[in-house]
């Protein structure tokens, strides 16, 4: 009976002082939140992941399906259906990818800077002052494409833009409301300068034209300068960065979007086999190729969007290299008469192949961000703004000669319009598929009079050839999740 | 003095034999059946207080050795235990009654038993009967519609897959909703069954209230379901069963109206897309004549099932052991692809000590499976859903289309979706190998007579080898294969395993007062930890020359000019635990009162950092009306009314489907980074959870109202349940700001409350009931529930937009009605949210509307018959109030998809000038995308199914004893042979709205069982 006692005892004793290790469990492989940030060196670990959050795909597929750019090709299967029928609303996934992917990389660049604040500089302070200067370049960059494509007017510093985010957040269940592009400019402009005074170039992990250097930082002011009309400035930036970044030649133009060449790039996203948006995109992954094609940009690759008749047609039969890098003839099926074909589906494939694929891995490429070209395109702008409309016709030139391979006629600008005109024809071509054509349409589409220009045999299969340039249609959603979540964050109109 | 005294003893035991041995005599007699006055075998008749017991022959003959002051005890199931003083009788024959009341069924309740009369709880046994023999490989499947309440549903034809298990609704919106099972005491993986043999079981218990439930604390908030395998027992001879089945499935029946080939190579030609629109009317008429392919024939076919099970028992005095093998070759539907195969071994011993005092049992289950099964179900994968090959495959194409070897070159159309399936059922390989252990030993000590100590511990392994292959050869690989690259394909295999052990020791003292007053306290503490360990590899390259699936003879290794073979690992560990300790306390009055509480304290690790423990009751009493005086002469023999009212929590935060869904969740009240992330070829680090120290658990508050019953001499029994379960601190996915929280959308946090609430029923009536043995019997069966579901609050943040909203139900529906097609030009109408027809439907319009896949009403009816020695068997199953989308008829229906997928004939019927008035919109239609947003695609998918069929013979007794058999029985059986639903697909039970999902298939199964 003693015995009995004490096996009992024994039971008892064993589980009440075994407990604790039932529930008192450390999981392994975790770091803790306030333990990621302890050296220089995890600064520069935290701004790669900050960069891993930048993505410009959904700029290039919304702005492709949405626009003139493309029509649905011979393998779709409902593909872009929505977006090209103009189909939008806050459910859009291409509004959720941008403002999720941006506001992401902006948390981890706040976080890098918040975290800055709490190390001691000294020990290593170039790194340290490269780093930081990155993380406000990078917090600049996702704040001025948040505006881009949530704002209804770039020129109105009254108009709403995204929420402006400097700190990390300390209530994650705190409602916010979306500051003015006004702000949004102010903020920009001070990230971009303290970026310009941190950035140093003295760690070669993280510079080179896949990360943000000085040049970066002008290309930036560029661009925004011009958005917001103010294109003095624009120009200024513009001409600066076109000295050390000449425009390519055909073989150069052609070989840039195979990642082999890199005169034109003042920046652009590096995508590498094994990098987490190596994949395709249906399948969660990110190869900007695949937004066309399910395997890669040849006949049997699956083409689901290709090249839309309207732009296709433009450049046909002409020398301009950007036709063989926008659309693989050889592989194409090009049906004359497709406008009178009724399977023309099938018959008229016209595919894409600016994104062919590097590495030997189809359909993936290095997303552009920042080339001369478009520096020169905006130095036409802010001449034809300035009501230099020989100027303008001079930079559009030199952009044809280069395209062509050959002299090109000098365009005959008789006024304002037909330059704006002119030069929105040019970024049509020249940035296809770089994601573009949207903002350009929103920004300029009735100075220069000019609209989504669909092919009416396409536009014969969709709810509508074109959409006014002031249609609310051109300032995409905030996201329902965001809305739901932030009663503070108003919607733009029409949605 | 210590020496003398052991001697003393040992003369006193001498003596005592001595004058037991004098007094003994052999007692013989015959034990018939009061109710014919045929003999009874099997009658188990033992010396009262003592362990000595002998069982009836065939002709119902005893013989034991007994002494005159002794009692002989006759026990036999279904009839009243009998006692007689053998005094100086040598002869005792004894006449068993029926027991009509079946009073002292015994009630399997947590960490004990009781009995029907005095148990306080609503729970409902299911016995081997019910679930033996049927061709259903995990168990899960034929429980469906036999207790009230719970309701079971799979979405899934693969043999063995995993069926979603509610009890009285689902009460969480992302956490667990299934109950806990228990096997022998062993808490187990309640997603895997598929390893282990349904014959082996002899009872099913479920515990539906809280009076039930709350014992099991912060695991117990979905119900428990305790399932206990077969044992021998003592003092019984070698009694061998076998019991052998053989079973055919095919895919149920759709009501699709799909075209042939001549009309899908028309409507193309007519719509002016695909194939058929490149052909004049005689190339149509000759292609349509050749190929005409139902590709439904091609990927589906009949899945052939060999069961067979082969049972030992016996016992001695003292032990007695149960073992079993069992094997089972199941073919799925789809054709090889999915299969299981699997071995079972069992072997449960039981022992006691002379003196009764300590008692042990061991059960040991050891198992092993091998199964086939496709992944990719329910996509879009055109080159990987063998089920979307099937469905929405053009019939104009011939499987003969497809060389095997040369699946690289099939050209990428869609049209050519079943070439690419056939290429990879040929070159695919999904394989999972899975060892299964469920072990448990426990053992009780009686200290006193009124004190008793136990304990248990057991453990749930499971070891489960996936392997997944794609050949160099395969259309995917060589489709994917980076350029230059010669040798493609991947090999993926990973090592999944996982423990989880329990330990449970409890002490327990009852004691009878004055002979109506009974009185049972119990202590417990428990001890959960469970380990997961996986880890796995992925090959990218193979040279075809030596390549064998699983094999690693033909893996090409990096090298330095390409990264096409660079191969990645992975691996997990995590870990669990529990523990807890509680009590229970139970009184009886006379078999007419009782009343019983439980309390217990649980901490669990998931919120170590917020709030460990958790504290949870429960209080539940009964009134047996029927044993009152006044209810002497009245029709009932039973009437119990029960009541119960307690907490249950549930600390399975966040549900994941499949196995090892314990270890989910594990720590999310932690902030913490990850690793990894590349860029510009570095590792980065980035923000990975965000965390909520104010997690804590969901409880669930659960009142029920019973009451059990049997009248007219017993023919009619049955209960009903009304019951009322609130879950509390309801989890729920918060939406937080993407943009303050780095993307992130929601966070799990306790903001909300659920109410379910509706009533259980269980009826049984004899409609006949004969006295004599081959008389006809038939008993019919009602099983029923209604479950009402509710949001009563989604805490501060209120209604989530198209997501949930407080007054609706889980996963509503929330879309805008569609009105038919515009006449003037084939568009889609609709109606916006002011109630105006409308072409373009936004959002904004999309609106609640109750509706959702969790049924209104679900259970079954049916009959068990049986005359001379025929049996008959049915049971049908019934839903209501149960809305999905068909989204395989909107594939049907799609007019994009022409040219590239089959189509509905429905599909002729559209709108094509203006004036038409039709039910099918334009194939031009300019708003389709819109539909989405509406209910169009929304089907009632309320069913009647005949669920279960069985015709079955039982060798009559003279046969069997002259050929030394004591049982042999044939049968046939049938599942799910005959539906009547409304809705279109191959199967009306699928829960959510997957396209090209793999449906469950009807069955047509023979067995035989015997034993000796």
């Amino acid at each position: 009976m003693r015995n009995i006692y004490k096996l009992l005892s024994v039971c008892l004793v064993f589980t009440v002082v075994s407990c604790n290790d039932a529930i008192e469990i450390d999981q392994p492989g975790r770091l803790g939140a306030d333990n990621a940030f302890q050296s220089v060196g995890d600064l520069k670990s935290g701004l790669l992941g900050a960069y891993n959050f930048l993505d410009t795909t959904s700029d290039i597929g919304y702005t492709a399906a949405v626009t003139d750019e493309s029509f649905r090709g011979r393998d779709n299967g409902g593909q872009n259906s929505n977006t090209q029928n103009f189909n939008i609303n806050s459910n859009s996934g291409y509004a959720f990818n941008i403002w999720s992917g941006n506001y992401g990389a902006i948390n981890m660049a706040n976080r890098i800077i918040a975290a800055a604040e709490t190390l001691d500089r000294a020990e290593n302070p170039d790194l340290y002052d490269h780093v930081v200067g990155q993380a406000y370049a990078i917090r600049a960059f996702s704040h001025f494409t948040i505006l881009t494509f949530f704002s209804t007017d770039y020129t109105n510093d009254a108009a709403l833009a995204g929420l402006l985010l400097t700190e990390p957040t300390s209530d994650i269940f705190a409602s916010v409301a979306r500051g003015t592009n006004g702000e949004f400019y102010t903020q920009i402009t001070a990230d971009l300068n303290a970026a310009a005074s941190l950035i140093n170039g003295t760690d070669a992990d993280t510079s080179g034209n896949k990360f943000m250097g000085q040049d970066f930082i002008t290309a930036l002011r560029a661009r925004m300068a011009a958005y917001r009309g103010q294109y003095a400035a624009a120009d200024g930036f513009a001409a600066s960065l076109l000295m050390n970044y000449p425009i390519a030649n055909q073989a150069q133009y052609f070989s840039m979007y195979d990642d082999a060449d890199f005169t034109e790039v003042i920046f652009s996203l590096e995508r590498n086999r094994g990098d987490s948006y190596d994949g395709q995109g249906t399948a969660g992954g990110g190869w900007a190729g695949s937004l066309f094609a399910f395997i890669d940009a040849t006949a049997g690759g699956g083409p689901f969007m290709e090249i839309s008749r309207s732009t296709f047609n433009i450049m046909n039969g002409t020398a301009d290299i950007r036709l063989p890098r926008a659309v693989n003839l050889a592989d194409s099926s090009i049906d004359a008469g497709y406008v009178t074909n009724p399977n023309f589906l099938n018959d008229d494939v016209l595919i894409v192949q600016k994104y062919p694929g590097s590495d030997s891995q189809p359909l993936m490429n290095d997303l552009k961000v920042f080339r001369s070209a478009e520096m020169l395109l905006i130095r036409a702008e802010a001449a034809a703004d300035a009501n230099q409309l020989g100027v303008a016709a001079g930079f559009i030139k030199e952009l044809r000669d280069a395209r062509f391979g050959s002299p090109q006629p000098l365009p005959a600008y008789t006024s304002q319009t037909e330059a704006f005109g002119g030069i929105l024809d040019e970024r049509r071509l020249e940035l296809l598929f770089e994601g573009h054509r949207w903002v350009d349409l929103k920004r300029l589409g009735n100075r220069g009079n000019r609209a989504i220009d669909r092919d009416a045999k396409e536009c014969s299969l969709l709810a509508g050839c074109t959409l006014g340039n002031d249609d609310f249609r051109f300032t995409l959603p905030i996201p329902l999740t965001e809305t739901t979540a932030n009663s503070a964050a108003e919607q733009n109109p029409g949605y | 003095m210590k020496l003398k005294l052991t001697w003393l003893m040992t003369l006193f035991m001498a003596f005592v034999m001595q004058f037991s041995y004098a007094q003994e005599k052999t007692v013989t007699g015959t034990v018939t059946s009061e109710a014919d006055g045929l003999p009874l075998p099997g009658v188990s008749i033992i010396v009262k207080g003592t362990s000595r017991g002998v069982q009836t022959d065939f002709d119902g003959n005893y013989s034991i050795k007994a002494s005159a002051n002794e009692t002989l005890v006759f026990s036999y199931v279904g009839n009243k235990t009998v006692e007689r003083l053998v005094g100086s009788n040598s002869t005792i024959s004894v006449a068993m009654a029926e027991d009509l009341g079946v009073l002292d069924e015994v009630v399997i309740e947590a960490y004990r038993t009781s009995t029907a009369e005095k148990s306080n709880i609503a729970s409902t046994t299911i016995t081997a009967k019910t679930v033996e023999a049927r061709p259903n490989a995990s168990f899960a499947q034929t429980l469906q519609g036999q207790v009230a309440g719970l309701n079971i549903t799979t979405g899934n034809g693969q043999p063995g897959g995993d069926s979603t298990i509610n009890l009285r609704g689902v009460s969480s919106l992302s956490g667990n909703t299934e109950p806990l099972f228990i096997i022998d005491g062993v808490p187990v993986d309640e997603d895997n069954f598929r390893s282990l043999n349904p014959n082996d079981i002899e009872s099913l218990s479920v515990l539906k209230d809280a009076g039930a439930t709350a014992i099991y604390g912060n695991r117990g908030a979905n119900g428990v379901v305790l399932i206990k395998t077969r044992r021998g027992s003592y003092n019984s001879g070698l009694k061998i069963n076998y019991i052998g089945t053989t079973a055919f499935s095919t895919l149920q029946n759709h009501d699709y109206n799909l075209m042939n080939s001549r009309e899908q190579l028309q409507l193309e030609k007519d719509f002016g897309s695909g194939f058929g629109a490149t052909l004049s009317d005689a190339e149509l008429a000759i292609r349509a004549q050749q190929t005409n392919t139902d590709w439904l024939d091609v990927f589906f076919g009949t899945g052939l099932t060999q069961s067979h099970t082969l049972n030992l028992a016996s016992g001695g005095e003292n032990i007695n052991s149960f073992t079993s093998f069992g094997y089972t070759d199941q073919e799925g539907i789809l054709k090889k692809a999915s299969t299981l195969k699997r071995f079972n071994f069992r072997s449960n011993i039981s022992g006691k000590s002379s003196n009764d005092k300590f008692n042990y049992a061991t059960s040991f289950t050891l198992n092993y499976s091998e199964s086939n099964e496709p992944n990719s179900i329910g996509s879009g994968a055109i080159n990987r859903n063998f089920v979307l090959g099937a469905n929405q495959s053009v019939p104009y194409i011939s499987p003969a289309s497809y060389i095997p070897g040369e699946g690289g070159n099939i050209p990428v159309v869609f049209a050519n979706t079943p070439l690419f399936l056939l290429d990879r059922l040929d070159t695919y390989t999904r394989r999972e190998d899975e060892i299964k252990i469920i072990a448990n030993v426990n053992a009780s000590y009686k200290i006193t007579d009124n004190l008793t100590f136990r304990t248990s511990f057991g453990g749930d392994f499971t070891d489960e080898q996936l392997l997944r292959v794609e050949s160099p050869i395969s259309f995917n690989a060589q489709l994917f294969a980076a350029t230059g690259d010669n040798t493609p394909g991947f090999s993926d295999q990973d090592s999944r395993r996982s423990v989880a052990l329990n330990f449970n020791n409890s002490l327990t003292w009852s004691k009878v007062f004055a002979d109506k007053h009974s009185l049972e306290v119990s202590l417990f503490t428990e001890y959960f930890k469970a380990h997961r360990r996986s880890f796995g590899f992925r090959q990218l390259g193979f040279d075809p020359a030596t390549f064998s699936p699983g094999d690693g003879a033909a893996f090409v290794n990096d090298n330095a000019n390409d990264d096409n073979y660079v191969d990645t690992g992975r691996a997990v560990v995590r870990d669990a635990g529990l523990f807890s300790y509680f009590g229970f306390v139970d009184y009886d009055y006379d078999s007419k009162y009782g009343f019983s509480a439980t309390v217990r304290r649980d901490a669990s690790y998931r919120f170590s950092a917020s709030n460990r423990w958790g504290t949870f009751w429960s209080v539940a009493g009964r009134w047996n009306i029927s044993n009152e005086a006044f209810m002497e002469d009245s029709i009932f023999d039973q009437l119990k009314l029960r009541a119960s009212y307690g907490t249950t929590g549930n600390q399975r935060i966040v549900a994941v489907a499949g196995q090892f869904a314990y270890f989910a969740a594990p720590d999310l009240t932690e902030d913490f980074f990850n690793t990894g992330g590349q860029y510009g070829g570095v590792n980065g680090l980035t923000q990975g959870q965000i965390g909520n120290n104010d997690l804590k658990w969901e409880t669930i508050v659960q009142a029920n109202i019973g009451l059990d019953f049997a009248l007219i001499d017993n023919r009619l029994r049955g209960s009903f349940d009304v019951y009322q379960r609130n879950t509390e601190d309801l989890f729920i996915n918060t939406p937080i700001s993407p943009a303050l929280n780095g993307g992130v959308t929601g966070l799990n946090a306790n903001v909300g409350e659920l109410q379910n609430s509706g009533f259980d029923v269980e009826l049984h009536y004899d409609l006949f009931k004969s006295r004599e043995e081959d008389g006809l019997n038939v008993t019919l069966n009602l099983v029923g529930n209604y479950n009402k579901q509710e949001i009563i609050s989604l805490g501060a943040g209120g209604d989530q937009p198209l997501i949930r909203r407080v007054g609706g139900v889980i996963g509503e529906l929330f879309v805008a009605p569609y009105m038919g097609v515009n006449p003037a030009n084939g568009n889609l109408l609709y109606l916006d949210i002011n109630g105006n027809l409308t072409e373009d439907l936004t959002t904004a319009d999309q609106r609640a509307t109750g509706k959702n896949v969790f049924p209104d009403y679900q259970g079954s009816f049916g009959f068990d018959a049986d005359y001379k020695n025929f049996f008959f068997t049915t049971q049908f199953n019934y839903t209501i109030g149960v809305d999905r989308s068909d989204f395989d008829l909107q594939g049907f229906l799609d007019p994009t998809a022409i040219g590239q997928f089959r189509h509905s004939r429905d599909i002729l019927r559209a709108w094509s000038q203006p004036g038409d008035i039709t039910d099918i919109p334009s194939l031009n239609a300019t708003n389709a995308s819109d539909e989405f947003l509406s209910d169009r695609n929304i089907r009632e998918s309320d069913y009647l199914r005949l669920r279960f069929i069985q015709f079955g013979y039982n060798v009559p007794k003279k046969v069997l004893d002259k050929i030394g058999f004591t049982s042999l029985r044939a049968f046939v059986s049938g599942e799910n042979l005959v539906t009547w639903s409304k809705w279109r697909g191959f199967d009306a039970e699928a829960l959510g709205a997957s396209q090209n999902g793999y449906p469950t298939p009807k069955t047509y199964s023979v067995g035989i069982e015997f034993g000796f």
